[in-house]
This record gives structure tokens, C-alpha cells and sequence, in this order.
């Protein structure tokens, strides 16, 4: 026993630390979690009319933070306008225009369809840093009071809406 | 070699540069040195954010500069962004419930050898 404890505990560390070596930390949990959402004042996407953290509340909503130049937002974007579009989910969609151009992102929605009920820019990203974005795309799902009840980082697709959203949805419609 | 050892001084002296740094006192410019250093890019999880090129470092510097203009403290800026992007932040995490194993896992494992030393006659009984 003597001599095989050390090897034991050698391949423990071993495939402990290995483990750790290719399961790069992508998903850091965020503390704003169980929290109102921060407070900010963006103008809407092309247009001078602001918008306060206030103005969006009244509904369970997801507020997807995307740009042009992010290659995950590409990916998902197909799955944002399908979910849009889906009536028995029914559930808005308030973009965040993160570091981007207006007219980038303008024929971006024209061109692949525009899922958001609403497109917020925050083109220097203090609202970004705010809501603690650090890899676009990322999405928070808010209840009718705006708190946070589960953020997304990378791109969402129908299996990880089903998995980790919807039943957070059903149970704040219940 | 001396052009290597050029454009490796070059790199090293841009990577550094101060965003927003015109009009501040020297106290300052070393607690901002001093904060983005103990913070980590968490778009590159491996540099601090004085180290990093990514955007979101270059924003988190001008927000940090921001807030040391405006005599905020280091606590202050620390809680600010531990708010936001949680323990994960800090390269130096503070000690508390959720870090229990972290601080102390070191000490649990030299007691644990030492104990096993001891146990196999390596050290004195």
C-alpha cells in the first residue's frame, strides 16, 4: 500500500490536472445572477430615441449582446430569428448592439432578418462591462421585474434553449 | 539579434501604454498600474489586463483609468468589476465562504504529505 499510494495520487493529479487542461473555463458564472439587471441608457440602433433599463421591463425577455464582427453571432442568429418567429414560446428578444457600427449592423438585420423587438448600441461597450460581457454572443434571460435569471455565454442554438432556458421560462409563466 | 531585442522593447513599451493618461498625478498612474495588473482579461484568461491587446481589456483599462481620475479607491474599482465578472477577475481572489478551498487546499495538502512522511519514518516519530 506503501508504495502505490504515491502512484495513486500521482494519476489523480495527473487526470485532474489534464482535465482542467483541455476544458478551457468558457462558461465563468456570473454573480449577476439572482440580480436586477444593471441600469443604462443606450440609443436605439440608427435612431436618436433613448432607452432605459426601465423602458424594457413588463415581460420575461431575453436580451441577446451581438455585433457584426462576432463569428458566434453568425452562427446563432439563424436560431434567434426562428425563435422570434416562434408563437407558442413567445418570447421577445431586446438586442444589444455591442461595439459595432449602426450601419454594419443595419444590413446585418436586413440582410439575415431581424429577430430583436428592440436594437440597443453601445458602441464604446459601457453598458457591455455593466452587464459583465466579456465574449460575444451572450445572452441573459429577464423576468417581467428585469432581474437575471440565467446568462448564456456563446451562441445559443435549440438544444442548449431547450436545456438550460426553457424550463426557467415555464417556471417563471407558472 | 539587436533587431530582435528592438522589436521586442517596442512591443514591450506599446503593450504598456496609458489609455486616457494626460493630467494625472503620478499617486495615480501607480494605483492604475497597480489594479490592471492584478486583473485578468477574461477574453485571454491567461494575461492581466494591462498585458492584453483584446478590446474588452482596452475598455476595462479606460474604465479603470476613469474611475482613478475620479479618486476612486482600490477597493472601490475592485468591487466594481468583482460585481460584474465575479471572483474570476482578480488574480488575487479575496477570502471568503466560496474561496475556503482554494486558500486553504495548500496548506490541507502539506499537512497531508507531512503527515504521511512521518507515517512511512521519513521524518521523525
Amino acid at each position: 500500500m506503501k508504495r502505490i499510494l504515491p502512484i495513486i495520487i500521482f494519476v489523480g493529479l495527473f487526470v485532474f490536472l489534464a482535465k482542467s487542461l483541455y476544458q478551457p473555463q468558457t462558461n465563468i458564472p456570473s454573480p449577476l445572477i439572482g440580480k436586477p439587471m444593471p441600469t443604462f441608457s443606450l440609443s436605439e440602433l440608427n435612431s436618436d430615441t433613448s432607452l432605459t433599463d426601465n423602458d424594457i421591463l413588463g415581460a420575461i425577455s431575453l436580451i441577446n449582446v451581438w455585433a457584426t464582427w462576432c463569428v458566434g453571432c453568425e452562427q446563432e442568429h439563424s436560431f434567434l430569428v426562428e425563435l422570434a418567429a416562434n408563437q407558442t414560446i413567445d418570447i421577445p428578444i431586446i438586442g444589444i448592439n455591442w461595439k459595432d457600427r449602426d450601419d454594419l449592423a443595419l444590413r446585418w438585420l436586413s440582410q439575415r432578418g431581424d429577430p430583436y423587438i428592440v436594437v440597443l448600441s453601445d458602441p464604446i461597450g459601457k453598458t457591455a462591462i455593466d452587464f459583465g460581457v466579456y465574449g460575444a454572443p451572450e445572452t441573459f434571460l429577464i423576468d417581467e421585474q428585469g432581474v437575471i435569471h440565467y446568462k448564456h455565454i456563446g451562441p445559443l442554438d435549440s438544444e442548449i434553449f431547450a436545456n438550460n432556458i426553457m424550463p426557467i421560462i415555464q417556471d417563471l409563466r407558472r | 539579434m539587436k533587431k530582435v531585442c528592438l522589436i521586442l522593447l517596442l512591443i514591450s513599451t506599446q503593450v504598456n501604454s496609458i489609455e486616457g493618461s494626460e493630467e494625472i498625478t503620478s499617486q495615480e498612474r501607480e494605483l492604475y498600474q497597480q489594479i490592471i495588473q492584478e486583473v485578468r482579461c477574461l477574453v485571454c484568461q491567461n494575461q492581466s489586463v494591462a498585458e492584453s491587446n483584446a478590446d474588452l481589456a482596452k475598455d476595462l483599462r479606460t474604465e479603470i483609468m476613469e474611475q482613478v481620475k475620479q479618486g476612486s479607491s482600490e477597493e472601490d474599482i475592485k468591487s466594481y468589476l468583482l460585481l460584474r465578472y465575479g471572483d474570476f477577475v482578480l488574480y488575487d481572489p479575496s477570502f471568503k465562504k466560496s474561496t475556503y478551498i482554494l486558500w486553504l487546499s495548500p496548506v490541507l495538502i502539506i499537512l497531508l504529505i507531512l503527515g504521511w512522511l512521518r507515517k512511512i519514518g521519513v521524518i521523525g516519530k
